[in-house]
């Protein structure tokens, strides 16, 4: 009395696929619902069917257009330092060979620290009057003033200050990533191009770069996912502000359904969003990962 | 190199596959021009070793001392903490902000909050990913395919987007504000890692292994039970690190889906900056409570994790 085994696999994927689709795809399905009515914030409140005005709202707010540019020039920023820096470390770790072991352990440390604990402590680091960053770079003779530069009150950087806690948060995720990478990379080969007389950045270029060709683009795909979605640094250490300069995406889904009470604008938003990353997280696998080709 | 020699053992990482026999090889061969004998991009000249550790040494004051700073700060005065201008260490040590910190009402009760919220996560997750991931890798079913990738694309939704609609849903069943709650939140978060990675880990069992065991007599679910949960088990050990992590500093759906009874410790270490003014004595002192622990455990486990971390990202 055996069941198939097509049975039985389907009987082991079913408690895990029932959950995603109660608590994941169901709350999804209902922020697009969500999205075409106009509802009142208040429990219980009216419910009207708009079509698709939230959409139109939405896209004639300027929130919102610069909630997107703004989600996009994080995402870059953080992805293109991250992937520079870990790729740098891990050069570094591969070059120093096993007896860096330990460093390459002690490096990773970031990776556990709770993301609203390293906004707090960046924060801490770069606000004004107190902030240490200020004083030393003062101290060394670089600013007349501590605080000369405004990390977290100038418009015009405070999107690539929010970003650091990021990027010290998960380079090292990068630099693990790569590092791997790198091992697998035979050394005949790097070998070989060395007697052909190949100096370093040809070796980079060249043969190690396209050789790691999935590994980045996972790595990178992986965190360019994770750093759209952004909010518990940003939230702890600007609010989206100041004059909403540092308000990415989720933040202004979030005070848009909180502080301002619009479920309804808010879902239409949180759809876009959703519609946006997946383009580009397809788009971006399609061509950077290209599975067959390269490797 | 000895992270990936370990985790082959216990369940095998494609990581290290390739790497091993071409260091055997290289150490075989009779020394060449390069004063030591080194394995391909392996810095060979004294002198650039010698750059490279300044180099890393470096880095690693670099990347250290933002924390080590807040460890600092947590042990100065209270006033001290905002002096103009800021000074590295304290002045004065002291344990004060740490009083002040724990001894707050709500404090205690959001460690048991988020320790009670992390471990239901974590057990969820484990329960959910094992059996389906077993049933993906073993058994290619073309549902299994679907399965896979949905359960990737999920980790693309937003969790703001779909915070609101989910506190509703519990609700509307009695749930709100309850550590069953926001751990089940948590799960939608860490159950597609948790069953990205154990796939990887299963990949890696012979099918042999329980082949051999369904000869014996025993059923398929006694075979998974008896024989290839105790080979996977280095695996599930690195699937529930990064499930109770994940939902340990996991802040948004906190943030959405608790209130007073059920709040966690990172909800309180944000509150902290509008409730009480500026307090940055006391939110360090326990912004380091509550990161101690993890940091320490994980360094403990560093290989378990390593091999975790880069599994499914290299195989690609």
């Amino acid at each position: 009395m055996r069941i198939s085994d097509r049975r039985f696999a389907l009987f082991l994927m079913t408690p895990a696929a029932l959950f995603l689709a109660i608590f994941v795809a169901f709350p999804l399905f209902r922020l697009v619902a969500d999205s075409f009515f106009k509802i009142s914030p208040v429990a219980g409140g009216p419910r009207d069917f708009v079509g698709l005005d939230n959409y139109f709202r939405a896209f004639a707010s300027e929130a919102f257009t610069g909630a997107g540019w703004r989600t996009l020039a994080y995402t870059l920023i953080v992805v293109t330092l991250e992937f520079a820096l870990g790729l740098g470390m891990a050069l570094l770790f591969t070059m120093l060979g096993r007896s860096s072991q330990i460093w390459r352990t002690v490096f990773m440390y970031p990776l556990m620290i709770a993301p609203i604990v390293a906004g707090l402590l960046w924060k801490f680091l770069m606000i004004d009057n107190f902030g240490l960053i200020g004083t030393l770079l003062h101290q060394a003779g670089i600013l007349d003033n501590p605080n000369q530069i405004g990390w977290l009150s100038d418009p015009g950087i405070v999107l690539y200050s929010v970003a650091i806690p990021d990027i010290w948060l998960t380079t090292s995720f990068m630099c693990l990533v790569l590092f791997a990478g790198l091992q697998n990379i035979p050394g005949d080969l790097i070998e070989a191009a060395r007697l052909d007389g190949a100096r370093a950045p040809a070796l980079l270029f060249r043969i190690i770069l396209p050789l790691l060709r999935p590994v980045i683009a996972v790595a990178l795909v992986v965190r360019g996912i994770d750093a759209a979605r952004a909010f518990d640094t940003i939230l702890i250490q600007t609010n989206g502000g100041p004059q909403s300069a540092s308000e990415t995406m989720s933040l202004l889904i979030y005070r848009t359904m909180i502080r301002f009470g619009d479920p309804g604008l808010a879902s239409a938003m949180g759809t876009i969003y959703l519609l946006a990353m997946l383009a580009v997280a397809f788009f971006a696998v399609a061509t950077i990962w290209r599975p067959g080709k390269d490797t | 190199m000895r992270v990936d020699e370990k985790t082959k053992h216990d369940a095998g990482t494609p990581a290290s596959a390739s790497a091993e026999p071409a260091a055997r090889t290289t150490a075989a061969r009779p020394r060449k021009r390069r004063s030591v004998n080194r394995e391909g991009l392996e810095a060979g000249r004294r002198s650039t070793r010698t750059l490279l550790w300044i180099l890393l040494a470096a880095a690693m004051v670099l990347y250290g001392f933002p924390f080590l700073y807040l460890l600092f700060t947590s042990f100065k005065t209270p006033i001290d903490t905002i002096a103009v201008p800021p000074t590295i260490l304290p002045r004065e040590w002291t344990l004060e902000n740490y009083v002040n910190a724990l001894g707050r009402s709500g404090v205690p009760a959001s460690f048991i909050n988020s320790i009670q919220t992390a471990i239901i996560s974590t057990v969820l997750s484990l329960v959910l990913a094992v059996p389906a991931a077993y049933g993906i890798t073993r058994y290619k079913t073309l549902g299994g395919r679907i399965f896979i990738m949905a359960a990737l694309v999920t980790r693309m939704v937003p969790p703001v987007a779909i915070g609101i609609p989910l506190a509703s849903m519990m609700g509307s069943v009695g749930l709100a504000d309850t550590p069953i709650a926001l751990s089940i939140a948590h799960t939608t978060i860490s159950l597609p890692l948790s069953i990205w990675l154990m796939s990887s880990f299963f990949e890696a069992v012979p099918q042999d292994l329980e082949e051999a065991a369904t000869v014996d007599g025993c059923s398929r679910l006694g075979a998974l039970w008896r024989v290839v949960i105790p080979v996977v088990s280095g695996g599930i050990a690195v699937t529930a690190i990064f499930a109770f992590l994940a939902s340990w500093n996991e802040f948004l759906f906190a943030l959405l889906m608790t209130a007073i009874r059920s709040q966690t410790t990172p909800v309180v270490i944000a509150n902290f900056q509008t409730q009480f003014g500026l307090d940055w004595g006391s939110m360090t002192a326990l912004a380091a409570v509550y990161s101690i622990p993890v940091i320490l455990l994980t360094l403990l486990l560093q290989r378990k994790i390593v091999a975790g971390m880069t599994l499914g990202a290299v195989k690609g």
